[in-house]
């Protein structure tokens, strides 16, 4: 042949290129044949206009159990239960599928060995150009897995509920108990009060000596255990997670102004003093007003009881990394470095020098590290045995200028 | 003279609560359920009441429930009662009740203040 080399080249080329196109229309055939074949996950058959069977995939065998030779020429309602072939239910699909163009249903059906398995099922009715009904194609999936899962997921999430319910049952029921045994506790302490302070303010004439002191000191012990039963429900609250703090912005200045001028009478009938220095600057953060204050005026209590006569107080305000830091520094008894670490915890009692005759019940400064947690801040004792100690409370001052 | 009713099941705070008032300028009325105090406000324009809630027969939170003109009467009432929590003191707080005071936190030179300061704010 005489044709130049580009022109013979270019032939060469379009001759390739139609070769090329003539094998790939034949194996995308056999590929969808080969897909469909051997498609595991979904059961893909087709079935003749009466239902009756005429492919068989590997996943069909081995969702229903039959092999190829078993299955061919069967009609599929062999797939359904007695109770679906009592309602005409195969029947039923097929005219829905003529009628739409495709049916679509999930539930059980029976495999080759009796058994169910829960199945996804779309039939699609095959038309001709001529929209003649040439068949149905059938793919079902085995969702059994799935629908195992969600039952168990179900039956996970019904038992949470009532499991969630249960507990706030109790949970109820126990912020009963708190509040009922509160007041069964406290019922003999009242009337021993009211009786004792009764005859403490003369109500049936005076009181000779020794007897007032004996009446005061009953008194006193009837204080001490109605104290008890007052932290003990505090505790108990702020342990059941019930506290929700009304936040606001307060100037922590004003706060420690105002129970320092409530304590000074109080600290001078003890023979101390105390004073503070305030930040020049208002100290404002986010923070529960009356529960801040009781937790401050709860360190205050402690740092006057563990301080002998003479002794002061002094209330340091300040703004340190962000913080709103208010510092109660005492002359007392002070703590040993080993006892810091469990100050903190419940019924926690230091031995020293003051604490045979101060009372004190061991909840204080475990109720007020929770307040202080709840407000997302943080407490710090430096103390020096013998010289004194500082109680350090650190709030963020957070949120201010939103 | 004023008129204070005390309402209060237990016999030693009820008779302390009417020794310790009655030594001031008041009339001191006593009942000791909710439902003898519901008869006795019928009967007589108090200025006062101090309820305790946790009594047989009838408690402090029915009397409130019970009485027609608790509106009228709302301001006059002060719970007195052991309970500081709970759904009880949560409903006499529903039902407009401000004043609450815990027993056995009130002395009986604390009892007088309390009565005093109230007497006075009307």
């Amino acid at each position: 042949m005489s044709i130049s080399t580009k022109a013979k080249t270019s032939t060469r080329h379009t001759k390739t290129e139609l070769q090329h196109e003539h094998t790939k229309t034949l194996t995308e055939l056999e590929r969808y044949k080969m897909l469909v074949e051997n498609v595991q996950d979904y059961a893909i058959f087709f079935m003749d206009p009466n239902g009756y069977i005429q492919t068989w995939n590997k996943g069909a065998e081995k969702n229903k159990g039959y092999t190829h030779d078993e299955i061919i020429g069967k009609h599929f309602s062999i797939f359904y239960s007695d109770k679906d072939n009592l309602d005409k239910k195969p029947e039923k699909e097929l005219e829905i599928a003529k009628k739409l163009g495709r049916v679509e249903d999930e539930d059980w059906r029976i495999k080759k060995d009796g058994s169910k398995f829960w199945a996804n099922v779309v039939i699609t009715a095959l038309y001709d150009d001529d929209h003649v009904l040439q068949g149905f194609a059938k793919v079902t999936r085995n969702l059994t897995e799935r629908k195992a899962n969600e039952d168990d997921l179900r039956s996970a999430n019904a038992l949470l509920r009532s499991q969630q319910k249960e507990l706030k049952r109790l949970n109820d029921s126990k912020d009963e108990f708190i509040s009922l045994a509160s007041h069964q506790l406290r019922t003999p302490a009242t009337a021993i009060k009211q009786l004792l302070g009764i005859l403490l303010d003369g109500y049936a004439g005076d009181l000779p000596e020794p007897i007032r002191g004996f009446i005061e000191k009953t008194y006193e012990s009837n204080e001490r255990q109605i104290a008890l039963v007052n932290s003990l429900l505090k505790v108990a609250q702020i342990d059941s997670g019930k506290i929700i703090l009304n936040r606001e912005v307060v100037d922590l200045n004003a706060v420690v102004e105002s129970i320092v001028k409530q304590y000074t009478g109080i600290i001078s009938d003890k023979k101390q003093t105390i004073s503070m220095k305030l930040q020049a600057t208002p100290l404002y953060a986010y923070v529960d007003h009356q529960y801040y204050r009781m937790a401050i005026e709860n360190i205050i209590d402690n740092a006057s009881k563990y301080t002998k006569e003479g002794g002061s107080i002094t209330i340091t305000t300040e703004t340190v990394n962000g913080h709103a830091r208010t510092s109660i520094t005492d002359t007392g008894v002070g703590l040993a470095a080993a006892d810091i670490p469990t100050l903190f915890e419940k019924f926690n009692r230091v031995e020293n020098d003051l604490s045979h005759v101060v009372s004190g019940n061991g909840l204080g400064l475990y109720w007020v590290n929770r307040v202080i947690s709840l407000h997302l801040g943080r407490i710090q004792v430096e103390s020096e045995l013998g010289k004194g100690s500082t109680f350090i409370v650190e709030v963020p001052i957070g949120e201010i200028d939103a | 003279m004023r008129k204070i009713l005390i309402v209060e099941d237990d016999p030693i705070l009820r008779d302390s609560y009417h020794l310790i008032l009655s030594s001031q300028p008041y009339v001191c009325h006593v009942a000791e359920n909710g439902k003898v105090a519901l008869d006795m406000i019928k009967k007589t324009n108090y200025d006062l009441v101090l309820l305790d809630i946790m009594m047989p027969v009838m408690n402090g939170v029915e009397l409130l429930e019970n009485l027609d003109n608790l509106d009228e009467m709302k301001s006059k009432i002060v719970i007195m009662s052991n309970l500081s929590s709970g759904k009880e003191i949560e409903r006499t707080q529903e039902l407009g009740i401000q004043q609450n005071v815990v027993k056995s936190d009130t002395s009986p030179s604390q009892l007088i203040s309390l009565v005093r300061l109230q007497l006075i704010s009307r």
